[in-house]
């Protein structure tokens, strides 16, 4: 009899946990360029009359995702580290799972990992070194991978490769952003890559390996290029 | 009967942990707390066994040739005696001397110019190649993958049927955290188990004075970065932390090495530039380079005679720990790679 009731407990607790009101919000990410919606990775796209840009790798690190309502968070996502990557679809969706009704109006997020993270030593899942965002020489997480062809690059092969990061002063790469969803679900951010590249000096900078001023000014300008896709009525 | 099933099913679920032992790491006596965090890596028999596996396995290098142990041999306190390296990995690597490894849960940045900011990471660097910096890694974890022998290793010792990147760091970690080395005759000595000869004790009180605010007991090092005069290589232009920090008043400043061992893990110094402990002496008596960095204490330079440095480096001597440098538990896992199904 009393194992019955003790059954009966977990029971309870394990539908609880399993079926507590929550309710989930999608978000997508899509990458743009002009008036191409989804990015290939081996697909050449026009930036202007004379310039072309082919993307072979674009991997970057969405972390910290906080919900907020008028400018005060009401939500943190645990454990919050995503990588999107360009060549794997299904990384640009993934959903939050939050208390029902919640209410919010902005979406705040990292492009990159703190300094904590990147002082944790080995971590798993999307963290884990071995998935080619962690620099070996020199410890610390990429923030953002950009490599490919396009003929502003000033070198033989038009090849350049941008690994954008480091979490140490004066080269904090990692970038805040926030942006008004309204009460949008699910929520769909825009990465304007034609933007970002825009600002890219391709001509000088085609190859950063390591913290530098450029790799931090070259993550501002991709952290201006997030925007949601269908803004806010008012 | 459904009960027994219920059992029997959180039985199956703990017991792949209830199999492994579990390892106690000591803090010797009156050594500081370790700053490694081993709540996040908590060691066991299995894991150590596979990180020192992996550690002594050329499987890590691109062409399966060179292992950690390649560089970092035991009896020379896991340094490696010869300098050149003909066949390093990596371009860096030829230019600096590979640290003695011992002790390392008590320090909290590594390499000679801090750049690697946590124990599990270390492995990356000399793993990854130069040109393909972050790729490479991946493939060694493929590897490992591919090998029934780890996948067992690895399911024994983590829990991990699938072999990730983060496990096969901290098992490596978990191996170089139990080189512990507190057996030497120093050691014996503050536990009053023996007792140092006149010249030992000549060399201690000289050390105590000019060396210790740096060499700092009982680890022989404040694991600090400092500049401690060494003129500078033209030939390497290596200017240490600031490459890191970009901090100006971090310009060649190194890790301070524990002098622990040294008897053995010559050549000295970050680039191996002294092969004998009384050229080090000599350098600290009259090849000190003044420049803005230098260490304050090093300011006004030292004076010993030819017997003070003898009386010092026989008290260094006394930081020999033969218990470690022969620990059959830290040396090649022969019984383990005999016994691998599949090579
Ligand atoms: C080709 C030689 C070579 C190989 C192979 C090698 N190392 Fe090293 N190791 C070095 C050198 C040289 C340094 C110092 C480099 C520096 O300071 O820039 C070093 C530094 C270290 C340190 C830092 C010690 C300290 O006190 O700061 C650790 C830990 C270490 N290596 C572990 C490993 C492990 C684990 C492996 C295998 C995955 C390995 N090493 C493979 C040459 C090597
Ligand atoms: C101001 C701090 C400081 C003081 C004081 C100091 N050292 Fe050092 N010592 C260092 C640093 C830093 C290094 C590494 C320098 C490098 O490689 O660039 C070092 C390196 C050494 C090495 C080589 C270790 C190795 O593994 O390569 C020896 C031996 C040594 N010191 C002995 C001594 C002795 C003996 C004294 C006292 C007479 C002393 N040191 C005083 C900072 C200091």
């Amino acid at each position: 009899m009393k194992h019955g009731i003790f059954l009966f407990l977990c029971c309870v607790l394990i539908f609880n946990t399993i079926f507590a009101q929550s309710s989930i919000v999608k978000i997508q990410i899509k990458h743009a360029i002009g008036d191409s919606k989804t990015i290939c990775t081996d697909s050449i796209y026009r930036l202007n009359q004379h310039d072309s840009i082919k993307i072979t790798t674009l991997r970057y690190y969405i972390s910290g995702i906080e919900l907020l309502l008028n400018n005060q968070s009401i939500w943190i996502e645990t454990n919050s580290f995503h990588l999107i990557d360009i060549s794997d679809s299904s990384s640009s969706f993934f959903a939050l799972k939050l208390p029902q009704n919640t209410q919010y109006n902005q979406i705040k997020f990292n492009l990159g990992i703190d300094s904590i993270t990147s002082n944790a030593g080995a971590l798993g899942g999307d963290l884990d070194p071995s998935k080619g965002m962690y620099w070996s020489w020199q410890s610390g997480y990429i923030n953002l991978k950009l490599e490919g062809k396009s003929n502003l690059c000033k070198t033989n092969n038009q090849l350049f490769q941008l690994h954008l990061g480091g979490y140490l002063y004066p080269y904090s790469a990692m970038q805040q952003i926030v942006l008004n969803t309204c009460d949008q679900m699910p929520i769909c951010i825009v990465f304007d890559l034609e933007k970002w590249i825009q600002k890219i000096p391709l001509d000088l900078q085609h190859h950063i390996m390591s913290p530098s001023n450029n790799s931090v000014l070259i993550s501002k300008a991709a952290a201006q290029a997030f925007r949601i896709c269908t803004p806010c009525e008012k | 009967m459904r009960k027994v099933i219920i059992i029997a099913l959180i039985l199956c679920l703990t017991s792949g942990y209830a199999f492994i032992k579990s390892y106690e790491f000591t803090v010797p006596e009156n050594w500081p707390k370790p700053v490694y965090n081993f709540n996040k890596n908590p060691p066991n028999f299995t894991a150590i066994e596979l990180g020192r596996n992996l550690f002594y396995d050329p499987i890590l290098s691109k062409d399966n040739t060179i292992s950690c142990a390649s560089c970092h041999l035991q009896y020379t306190a896991f340094t490696h005696v010869d300098h050149a390296l003909s066949h390093g990995i990596n371009d860096r690597i030829g230019t600096r001397n590979a640290p003695a490894l011992m002790n390392l849960a008590w320090q909290r940045q590594f390499m000679w110019d801090g750049a690697i900011n946590h124990l599990d990471v270390q492995a990356l660097a000399p793993i990854n190649h130069p040109d393909e910096m972050g790729e490479s890694f991946d493939s060694v974890v493929f590897k490992l993958q591919k090998s029934k022998y780890y996948k067992k290793w690895f399911l024994l010792a983590f829990n991990d049927s699938n072999i990730s990147g983060e496990h096969t760091l901290k098992a490596i970690s978990q191996f170089m955290l139990t080189l512990v080395s507190s057996n030497s005759k120093y050691d014996s000595v503050k536990r009053h188990q023996s007792k140092f000869t006149a010249q030992e004790k000549r060399g201690y009180q000289l050390f105590k004075i000019n060396c210790s605010s740096c060499h700092t007991e009982p680890l022989f090092s404040s694991y600090q970065f400092e500049n401690n005069g060494l003129p500078i290589s033209n030939e390497l232009k290596d200017s240490g932390r600031i490459r890191i920090t970009h901090y100006l008043q971090d310009a060649f400043k190194f890790k301070v090495p524990s002098l622990r061992n040294i008897e053995f893990s010559y050549p000295y110094m970050h680039d191996g530039r002294f092969k004998k402990l009384s050229e080090v002496l000599n350098h600290y008596t009259q090849g000190i380079q003044s420049s803005e960095t230098l260490a304050a204490q090093l300011r006004k330079p030292m004076a010993f005679s030819a017997n003070e440095k003898v009386d010092i480096i026989a008290f260094l001597l006394t930081l020999t720990d033969k218990t470690f440098l022969f620990n059959p538990k830290f040396g090649y896992p022969k019984k383990i790679f005999n016994t691998s199904p599949n090579k």
